[in-house]
């Protein structure tokens, strides 16, 4: 699922084909979530909505939307989706990292801050995409707002298990950040 | 770094996502892919036609990879060593209009039309009991995935396919002959092809099995619904006497290659080191994924029920084909230590 590649029109337009109701309203019941979960992998909204784009595509086009297992799909797939487009897309320049920062985390008067967050944002992608791909989509899913639950759910794991794997997760998460 | 600072390393600022917007550019490009949903919701974990299908797929690739060279001469040029894998959409209509233009013989009598083909050292799939004694018939050391989805249950089955070769060697008379005989018209065999062999080498592989009948011949991929997971080392064609751009240009002129699937073949940038695997167009839709760090092949059918996953790192050819979910097989796929 290559995001970068995908090229579409920024908005609508009127007079584009209606959708299944249960879709609509599965896509409006998730998308929001899907793309914080992409966007935590990946630090940029934009890619994040293509990445989530491309997510709801691959579910339209293989189940229907009244799936019972139709969200922790979209949640899965959000975060592998996100962890494969992170891989492909390189390293990316500080500067277009910069930018791609919400200016209100940063002081804007601070160059040096914004240089050590920088650093930081940069390391945290390198480091998730480097860790065990279970692992970091286990940390994308939990510091999206996920429950244990829906965690245990969208990933096929016990839901008594999601406690554990998530300390291992956060473990090798804090050995490659050293 | 505590909880809350891999929060904080994490945390992504304030942001807002225009749903609407978001519908109304998704609506636009279905309608523009004319895309058409699922509306019944799909069987999962049944063994349909298609899963029978798409194992005999893989077992192409990973009997592709278990074929060995055995005796080249120095002229011989290694011409085909896959470095990465793409799929090139296969429609019912070209596998009908290529039927016809071998006269309704099967794909191995079809080549047999162009040359005659010999195995050297024939493929010979046997069971195995544990992964290590797999690894030790194979030579090298077999990756097994370290998580699976809980649909996947039960201990797997070890199949080992020894190193094998073959020669397949092309014979502008038996061309003739066999064109006469089907009273079809094909074109001549260029002279250069002609007496022009193909040293065919690859293997050994590994398969594991998930879900294995206990009385499945671990080498009939087809009796396997639930998971597989191949390991093969990849093919190698050399030649002594003919190039891959010359069997592409030869084979891109046989009557039934229609302008689509010539199209597709042309595509292929470096067909020397591409793998090209056939996707039913018809049946499946196929995408290239990244894996393990390097670029694959999903595949997976339009109804959800499943999916294979195949990529090539390290001389070594992959794939992990099963009931399962795009994330699920690409889950199981980077699990692979």
């Amino acid at each position: 699922m290559e995001a970068s590649s995908v090229t579409l029109p920024a908005g609508g337009r009127e007079g584009a084909g209606p959708l299944p109701a249960a879709f609509e309203r599965l896509f409006r019941g998730e998308y929001a979530r899907v793309v914080g979960i992409a966007q935590r992998v990946l630090g940029d909204q934009g890619e994040a909505e293509d990445v989530a784009q491309e997510v709801f595509m691959s579910f339209y086009r293989a189940h229907p939307a009244d799936a019972p297992y139709a969200a922790p799909w979209l949640h899965a797939a959000a975060a592998h989706a996100a962890l494969n487009a992170l891989r492909a897309r390189g390293r990316r320049s500080r500067r277009e990292t910069a930018e791609a920062m919400p200016s209100d985390t940063l002081a804007p008067d601070d160059p040096a801050a914004i240089a050590v967050a920088t650093e930081t944002r940069d390391e945290v992608r390198t480091v998730l995409a480097r860790i065990p791909e279970r692992s970091a989509a286990l940390l994308a899913l939990r510091y999206s707002g996920l429950s244990y639950a829906e965690i245990a759910q969208a990933l096929d794991v016990r839901a008594s298990s999601v406690g554990t794997l998530l300390r291992r997760a956060e473990d090798a998460f804090r050995r490659e950040m050293k | 770094m505590n909880d809350n600072e891999i929060e904080k390393a994490l945390a992504t600022g304030d942001w807002g996502v225009d749903t609407e917007s978001a519908l109304a550019r998704f609506r636009l490009r279905a309608e523009r892919e004319r895309v058409v949903p699922i509306v019944a919701a799909p069987r999962r974990r049944v063994a349909t036609g298609w899963i029978r299908g798409l194992a005999a797929a893989a077992a192409v690739v990973v009997v592709a990879g278990a074929l060995a060279l055995s005796g080249a001469a120095d002229t011989v040029l290694k011409i085909f060593e896959p470095k990465q894998v793409v799929g090139v959409p296969v429609t019912q209509s070209d596998v009908s209009y290529l039927g016809q233009a071998c006269g309704g013989l099967s794909p191995q009598q079809c080549l047999g039309a162009y040359g005659t083909f010999a195995w050297t050292t024939p493929p010979q799939p046997k069971e195995v009991q544990t992964l290590s004694l797999a690894a030790g018939a194979a030579g090298f050391s077999v990756q097994t995935p370290s998580s699976l989805p809980s649909s996947v249950t039960g201990q797997p089955r070890y199949g080992v396919v020894n190193q094998s070769s073959a020669t397949y060697t092309f014979s502008a008379d038996a061309t003739r002959q066999a064109a006469a005989k089907q009273s079809r018209t094909i074109p001549p065999l260029p002279a250069n092809i002609d007496g022009a062999r193909l040293f065919i080498t690859g293997g050994p592989a590994v398969v594991q099995v998930w879900g294995a009948p206990a009385n499945a011949n671990p080498g009939e991929l087809a009796n396997i619904p639930t998971l597989v997971v191949g390991q093969a080392k990849a093919p190698v064609i050399s030649s002594d006497g003919v190039t891959v751009a010359e069997l592409q240009s030869y084979l891109l002129k046989q009557p039934g290659i229609s302008p689509q699937l010539a199209a597709a073949i042309r595509a292929i940038v470096d067909p020397a080191s591409t793998l090209p695997v056939p996707v039913p167009a018809e049946l499946a839709i196929s995408h290239p994924v990244t894996v393990q760090g390097v670029q694959g092949l999903f595949i997976g059918d339009n109804t959800g029920i499943a999916s294979a996953v195949v990529w090539q790192k390290g001389g070594m050819i992959y794939e992990v084909i099963g009931s399962l979910t795009e994330a699920q097989a690409l889950s199981v796929a980077n699990s692979m230590r």
